[in-house]
């Protein structure tokens, strides 16, 4: 198996890659999201006008938006400590978008969790209809289907899928994506 | 107030005593984590209970230590704060307990009144939540799982996001400017479209309401 190519090196180097995203989300909450954090805090018990304490805040409060909004791109922290579910669950009901939920609680590593949430938040992102999505724990695979999407981004999924030794592939309307766990 | 606090950034830690000691409140118990928090707390009760959720003991260390404060001081109060607010969090300290708690956002309680606020209302018993997710728990109510929630009225729905908030009837009336009555019209209206009969008690059924919600979109209604 081990070509020019080097499939397995590959794989191993994609997995790598989703740990360091990882590692980089929680620097980021502990490091400047903390420090920011304290900012806020410090500047309540400064001694000058209310209102120029407010601003200042509310430019505190701007920055950790955007923070978090960076930490959910790279990892979201709630995808490493609950699982594929709960994060879905979150991005659904934060981004109002119209989706039924069935997902295993079962957990199945950074990597296969990161590839699969990733995939799905590219689907959701360019699909306007109500769509069905499960994943379920298949022997050593998460396999995700996607009912209600276009059949074409199925080729998103495989994006993710495939660089981890996974598939994707569209049948029937459904796209079916195939993670290996690890 | 005697305040007690775990949180393992040092930078936060310090910020939070200054503001706790400029509010004129007693701190009396200063921790990096859970496991110290308890051991600090052993003789000595504290009025509410300040608690990161991210923190030893791994990976959501502030959660576990709460279960075991609640069960150990059952009056002590517990506030929760958070560099995120996730309704999967909410649930969570939600089934820890329905009274006396609170979940914030580690940047919105930095003022002496907003910080007193709000551990002022979480040791009368209150719940606290921040209204970014309060908000976000009952608007765009759009996955066919929500039907639920979808059968209230717009004005049932304000009324909701307000009890998700933790006010008491007054405060809901005084902000959508409608009379005490036409609130407990509401709520009951709520009470009885969710299915929530008289036989859990008030704070319960407020609480029971906002987590049907959420179940409700997880699918477990």
């Amino acid at each position: 198996m081990t070509t020019a190519d080097d499939p397995t090196g590959r794989r191993d180097r994609r997995r790598d890659q989703w740990q360091r995203r990882r590692r980089l989300e929680r620097r980021l909450h502990d490091g400047a999201a903390l420090r920011i954090s304290s900012l806020a805090l410090r500047l309540g018990v400064l001694d000058a006008p209310r209102e120029q304490i407010d601003a200042l805040q509310g430019e505190v409060a701007s920055a950790l938006d955007e923070l978090r909004a960076v930490a959910a791109g790279i990892y979201p922290p709630l995808l490493h400590e609950a699982g594929l579910g709960p994060a879905l669950l979150e991005r659904v009901r934060a981004t109002g978008a119209d989706v039924a939920l069935d997902v295993t609680d079962s957990r199945c590593g950074p990597a296969a969790e990161g590839a699969a949430y990733f995939a799905l938040v590219e689907v959701l992102a360019t699909s306007d209809g109500p769509l069905a999505v499960t994943a379920r724990r298949d022997g050593t695979d998460l396999v995700v289907t996607i009912a209600g999407a276009d059949p074409a981004l199925a080729a998103a999924v495989a994006d993710e899928a495939t660089p981890l030794g996974g598939d994707a592939h569209a049948a029937a309307g459904t796209i079916v994506g195939r993670f290996p766990c690890g | 107030m005697r305040v007690a606090l775990a949180e393992d950034g040092a930078l936060f830690r310090q910020g939070l005593v200054m503001l706790l000691e400029a509010a004129g409140h007693e701190v009396v118990a200063v921790e990096p984590g859970g496991d110290e928090l308890l051991r600090a707390l052993a003789g000595r009760p504290v009025d509410v209970a300040v608690l990161d959720i991210r923190m030893p003991p791994e990976p959501d260390g502030g959660l576990v230590t709460a279960e075991r404060l609640r069960a150990s001081h059952p009056d002590t109060g517990l506030l929760f704060l958070s560099h995120y607010a996730e309704s999967h969090y909410l649930v969570r300290i939600l089934e820890i307990g329905t009274e006396r708690i609170g979940y914030r956002l580690k940047e919105k309680v930095g003022s002496v009144d907003v910080l007193s606020d709000t551990l002022t209302r979480i040791a009368e018993g209150e719940i606290v939540i921040e209204p970014v997710l309060a908000r976000r728990l009952v608007e765009k109510p759009r996955t066919d799982r929500a039907d639920v929630v979808a059968a209230l009225s717009d004005r049932e729905r304000s009324v909701l996001e307000l009890m998700a908030e933790g006010r008491a009837n007054g405060a809901i009336a005084a902000q959508l400017f409608v009379s005490g009555k036409a609130v407990e019209k509401h709520i009951a209206s709520i009470f009885d479209k969710f299915g929530l009969h008289a036989d859990a008690t008030e704070s319960n059924r407020r609480v029971l309401a906002v987590l049907t919600y959420l179940r409700s979109q997880r699918g477990e209604a």
